[in-house]
């Protein structure tokens, strides 16, 4: 999820108002935010935004005209106008099958602050990064206008024999140097490599605007302080998504005082808008829901009205005909897939406060898993013999699990993209826990007597998934008198108040001392082992102490 | 004066009474006085100067012998020397070896033994290497030897300073300080303490004269006593109560796996079915079918482990499959728009370790009852760096509530439920919230007394493009709760790693709040 930082001061002018960091705090909801951290020093405010659908929230302007809207310090009507002038983009066919799509606006103003600066730079990374995918479906680019001219070309170059200088670097390289020297070729000259051509953005003389979704050029592409005539354009993959960014992009600018001036892209190939679009465009569709479906799932007994002040609250103009509700989708928002989002929607605008809560009446009958009821009984015999009961993670090396233990680990499930060699192994026993808790514990007073009731989980190719997780009982014994004897004995009072009946078989697993371990067999079916752990074992796990342990598959006794 | 006799020991009391204001009290008066072992006199005069009953007044080094194996061999059958003689008196002359098999001694043994009394002119050997008697007379030695051994056995240990001239020398031969094994004695050297009683100890003693205290009272009553009646006019030693009580090692539940047991106890009891399911589970269960777009950046919200092998499950239940691929895809029958993209049949099959416990609620949704509740208290994974506040798996508790009723103001009221039942909370606030499942979403906080205000849970009704596309026409409530968080609180803990920690004695010694 999104975090950005604003500039308090920012946010308060653009809201209309002030607020103290509690009232900040629980007014932020409203837009899906939360108060992460405030740096009274600074005045930087940390802000959370946690709904993914919503990226015209993700930038100081964006926050702001949310605020305001629901406070009803301003209206917000964004009527962007169609005259393109001569701003015209030509797309080229050689960039069809690379990145087909690209929107662009150009804005006219009394030039452009620090903070200002700031923000569209964070908008830019926020949006292409979490909305755009890593910048594969959206990528941007904001330049000076003063210094190309039109119609700007988009199309496919040729990576070895087209060369500029790119920002942050002093030099001509070619878009081949570029992908494999220059620091943001390395992180994103992937998402283009394979391709034959690579996209380039110039002007009507060849002049270099930018390569995307890697760099712009370092002249044309260097916004600085103070400029006012600024174009902003997006390319990528996915149309829609990137229409839309280009409109919050642009009610950004129109909020900050910036006039929007729309380009015309011509495009020889169909695209989802046609082959001629003027940008910003708007594409949304109304959407539209039942009055007596938003009081269904509000539980209240709203009128039409009421709904649409509400929904007027949340920047949203709404319509009742015949108890349907039609809404006009603001262009910096594409979020309504259901209906159940003008409901939220509505709820919000409502606010909280205005929804009492009812106890859902319905009888249903409260029950636990059965393995749960078993555990339960399991877990009250271990204690009575005296057992401590333990909780282990189910993540560990392959050291632990299986080196350690002596054994060849065959069964185990490995993760394929571990974050470090300690969680690489999801646990197929429990015995490795035990012995790890033994061979951390040497101080505590002995006997150590310790069980764990929990999950195991272990390949077996004939399920669905190749693997297969059950419930396991798992205790060890350590202490000097410790031997087979009495872990047999605490075996046998298992099963003997558990009601069940078992066999024996000798067993030459690796983990115990030949001769002193025994596999437990239950209706036919290996149950469990036990025995005296081997010294290899407990050698390899640095303990001193005799210890036998045993392990049980409960959902095979249950 | 105030006197705890309970914390007296019968070896202290019977000492004290025993001595004299003024008398000397060492260890060898004691031994004779009270008949103590050593043993017990140290330990008497340990305590009791330690309670500054007694005080040293000088200390004396001081020889002592103790008699060994071999000593108590002589004491009984007799030293070596009188058996030969007696032998030979009796059956008339032998070889070396005939007195030393007939005797069961070492050769070594009866060729020394032969050696002294021949230069004693006790023994000669005769024309036929025999040993035959000449005096026949015992030297004094041998008979004094004899009488220090008799008087050995009975205490263990003879004082140097009360035996005479002749005995001491007697006992000189026959001992060593070092590999004593092969002599009768052995010699121990001991820095002797002289003690006296202190003023204190002197008030002590007249007290416990006056109240009658013996030290014979009775300490552990026995099956024998009880059987016997022995006890029956006896008085019983008090003891002292606030000695520090002894540890006791006990079976006992995990305080952690003690809470979930609560939690879960306490949502049967508000009518909720429990649910489970396996750790290993896929793309489709683990965020497909909760309507998360595949190549979206809601994907990102949760970081998940995958399986290295098998990478990808065989086959996904129909007809959910083709139902929620629809639902992404354009929406299906749900009245949604879809997210119009193509769904990946491929990716959907990928395998993780689950990662959010709602994906339990997802499963149980076409097989659960209308109207129903369920719950489960699931194990997730996270690719996250393990710190206080991260665990690489952890619970979570989620659940969902089915039916016509199901409305926001219920899920308010089921917020409120929780709050109250489980978390014991009196102020409730709820927030609009944001999960990819849910629309609307509602995090509810709550007011804790010390910390403050903080998110007890996330909730919502469930999307109708999760719920239709499992065959659901009824509204959803789904939920979840943070309880490590309350845990934690519960433990006085801070650190979400202690709760899985391997470390016995810190299980053992942990307290709930």
């Amino acid at each position: 999820m999104p975090k950005i930082e604003v500039q308090r001061e920012d946010l308060y002018r653009y809201i209309g108002r002030e607020y103290t960091n509690d009232a900040l705090e629980d007014i932020l909801p409203y837009a899906k935010a939360e108060l992460d951290g405030v740096d009274e020093e600074s005045g930087i405010l940390k802000i959370e935004l946690n709904d993914t659908n919503r990226p015209d929230l993700w930038s100081t302007t964006g926050l702001a005209r949310q605020i305001s809207l629901y406070e009803g310090l301003s209206q917000k009507d964004y009527e962007f106008s169609t005259d393109y002038g001569d701003r015209v983009i030509k797309v080229d066919p050689s960039i069809k099958d690379v990145r087909p799509y690209i929107v662009a606006f150009a804005v006219k103003g009394k030039g452009i602050s620090d903070e200002g600066l700031k923000d569209i730079i964070q908008t830019q990374e926020k949006l292409c990064w979490n909305y755009g995918r890593k910048r594969r479906s959206i990528a941007m680019g904001v330049y000076r206008s003063d210094l190309f001219s039109f119609p700007v070309i988009y199309k496919g170059a040729d990576p070895d024999t087209t060369s500029f200088i790119p920002l942050g670097e002093e030099r001509k390289m070619t878009l081949r140097e570029i992908i494999s020297e220059h620091p943001k070729g390395q992180e994103y000259g992937h998402i283009v490599a394979d391709e034959k051509v690579f996209p380039f953005i110039t002007d009507a003389e060849g002049k270099v605007l930018s390569f995307p979704p890697v760099i712009n050029s370092a002249e044309i592409g260097a916004v600085l302080e103070g400029d006012s005539n600024l174009f902003i354009e997006l390319t990528g993959t996915d149309m829609p998504s990137l229409v839309l960014s280009a409109s919050i992009v642009a009610c950004d600018f129109a909020d900050s005082g910036f006039e929007i001036l729309p380009v015309k892209v011509e495009y020889p190939y169909d695209t989802p808008f046609g082959r001629e679009m003027v940008t910003p465009y708007y594409f949304q569709e109304p959407a539209r829901v039942e009055v007596s479906y938003v009081n269904k799932l509000l539980g209240t007994d709203l009128s039409a009205a009421e709904m649409t002040a509400a929904l007027s609250r949340m920047g949203v103009s709404a319509q009742e005909e015949a108890g349907i509700i039609t809404i006009e989708v603001p262009p910096y928002r594409n979020d309504f897939l259901h209906p159940v989002d003008i409901v939220e929607d509505i709820m919000m605008g409502k606010g909280m406060d205005r929804f009492s809560p009812l106890m859902p009446s319905s009888f249903t009958v409260g029950r636990l898993t059965p393995e749960e009821e078993f555990a339960r009984k399991v877990k009250d015999i271990m204690i009575g013999l005296g057992f401590q009961e333990m909780m282990y993670n189910y993540l560990g090396s392959k050291k632990d699990y299986i080196e350690r233990m002596n054994v060849a680990g065959n069964e185990y499930i490995q993760i394929a993209n571990p974050m470090t060699e300690n969680y690489e192994f999801v646990r197929a026993s429990i015995l490795p826990s035990l012995l790890n808790s033994e061979s951390v514990s040497a101080n505590a007073v002995y006997p150590h007597n310790i069980f764990e009731i929990g999950k195991v989980s272990f390949l077996e190719p004939s399920d669905n998934s190749g693997t297969v997780t059950r419930n396991y009982l798992g205790f060890l014994s350590a202490g000097r008198e410790e031997g087979y004897n009495s872990v047999n004995a605490v075996v046998s009072a298992v099963f003997f108040y558990l009601n069940k009946e078992y066999t024996l078989k000798e067993t030459a697993d690796s983990r115990f001392i030949k001769g002193r371990s025994a596999e437990i067999y239950y209706n036919g079916m290996r149950a469990g082992i036990f025995g005296e752990t081997n010294p290899v074992v407990l050698e390899n796990w640095g303990i001193q102490m005799p210890s036998s342990i045993c392990e049980i598959d409960l959902d095979i006794i249950l | 004066m105030d006197i705890d006799v309970k914390s007296l020991h019968p070896l202290e009391i019977k000492l004290l009474r025993a001595v004299g204001d003024s008398d000397e009290i060492t260890t060898q008066s004691i031994i004779s006085l009270l008949s103590y072992k050593l043993g017990q006199c140290n330990q008497a005069f340990s305590w009791l100067s330690a309670k500054s009953y007694i005080k040293e007044v000088k200390r004396t080094a001081r020889v002592y012998y103790e008699i060994t194996e071999r000593g108590r061999e002589y004491g009984v059958k007799g030293v070596p020397e009188i058996r030969i003689i007696e032998l030979i008196q009796k059956d008339g002359p032998k070889t070396m070896v005939e007195i030393a098999s007939l005797l069961g001694l070492q050769n070594k043994d009866v060729g020394s033994a032969f050696g002294q009394l021949s230069k004693e002119k006790v023994l000669a050997m005769d024309s036929e290497k025999r040993v035959n008697i000449a005096s026949g007379e015992l030297p004094a030695r041998i008979t004094v030897l004899s009488g220090l051994l008799k008087r050995a056995m009975e205490t263990d240990l003879l004082d140097e300073d009360s035996l005479s001239l002749e005995e001491k020398e007697v006992i000189r031969n026959n001992s060593k300080k070092r590999g004593a094994a092969g002599a009768p004695f052995k010699v121990i050297e001991r820095e002797e303490v002289v003690y006296t009683l202190t003023e204190e100890g002197k008030k002590v003693k007249n007290f416990l004269i006056a109240e009658g205290v013996t030290g014979e009272e009775i300490g552990a009553l026995t099956p024998e006593m009880l059987s016997s009646g022995s006890w029956k006019g006896k008085s019983f030693r008090e003891y002292t109560i606030n000695t520090p009580a002894n540890r006791v090692l006990l079976g006992r539940r995990n305080p952690y796996g003690e809470y979930l047991q609560w939690v879960k106890d306490k949502l049967t009891s508000l009518g909720f079915e429990e649910f489970d399911g396996p750790l290993v589970e896929n793309e489709f269960w683990n965020g497909d079918a909760l309507f998360m777009p595949q190549f979206h950046s809601a994907r990102d919200i949760h970081d998940v482990y995958y399986i290295k092998n098998p990478s990808h499950a065989k086959e996904i239940e129909q007809p959910y499959l083709d139902q929620v691929a629809a639902t992404h895809e354009n929406g299906w029958k749900t009245g949604s728009r879809g997210w119009g993209y193509r769904f990946d049949r491929d990716f959907t099959r990928r395998q993780v370790m689950r990662s959010q416990g709602t994906v339990l609620s997802a499963k149980q949704l076409h097989k659960a009852k209308i109207p129903g509740k369920y719950f489960g208290v699931a194990r997730c994974f996270r690719y996250d760096q393990v710190d206080a506040t991260h665990g690489a798996d952890f619970y979570q508790t989620e659940g969902i509530v089915l039916g016509e009723d199901v409305n926001l103001r219920t899920l308010l009221g089921l917020l409120k439920m929780f709050a109250e039942e489980v978390a014991g909370a009196q102020e409730v606030k709820y927030v609009p919230g944001y999960f990819p499942f849910t629309e609307p979403s509602i995090e509810v906080h709550i007011k804790h007394p010390v910390l403050g205000w903080f998110e007890l849970g996330g909730s919502g009704i469930f999307r109708p493009e999760v719920t239709k596309a499992m065959g659901i026409d009824v509204p959803v409530l789904a939920w979840g709760l943070g309880i490590d968080r309350m845990a934690l609180m519960h433990l006085g803990l801070n650190d979400l790693r202690e709760l899985f920690t391997p470390d016995i004695e810190s299980v053992r010694l942990r307290r709930k709040n």
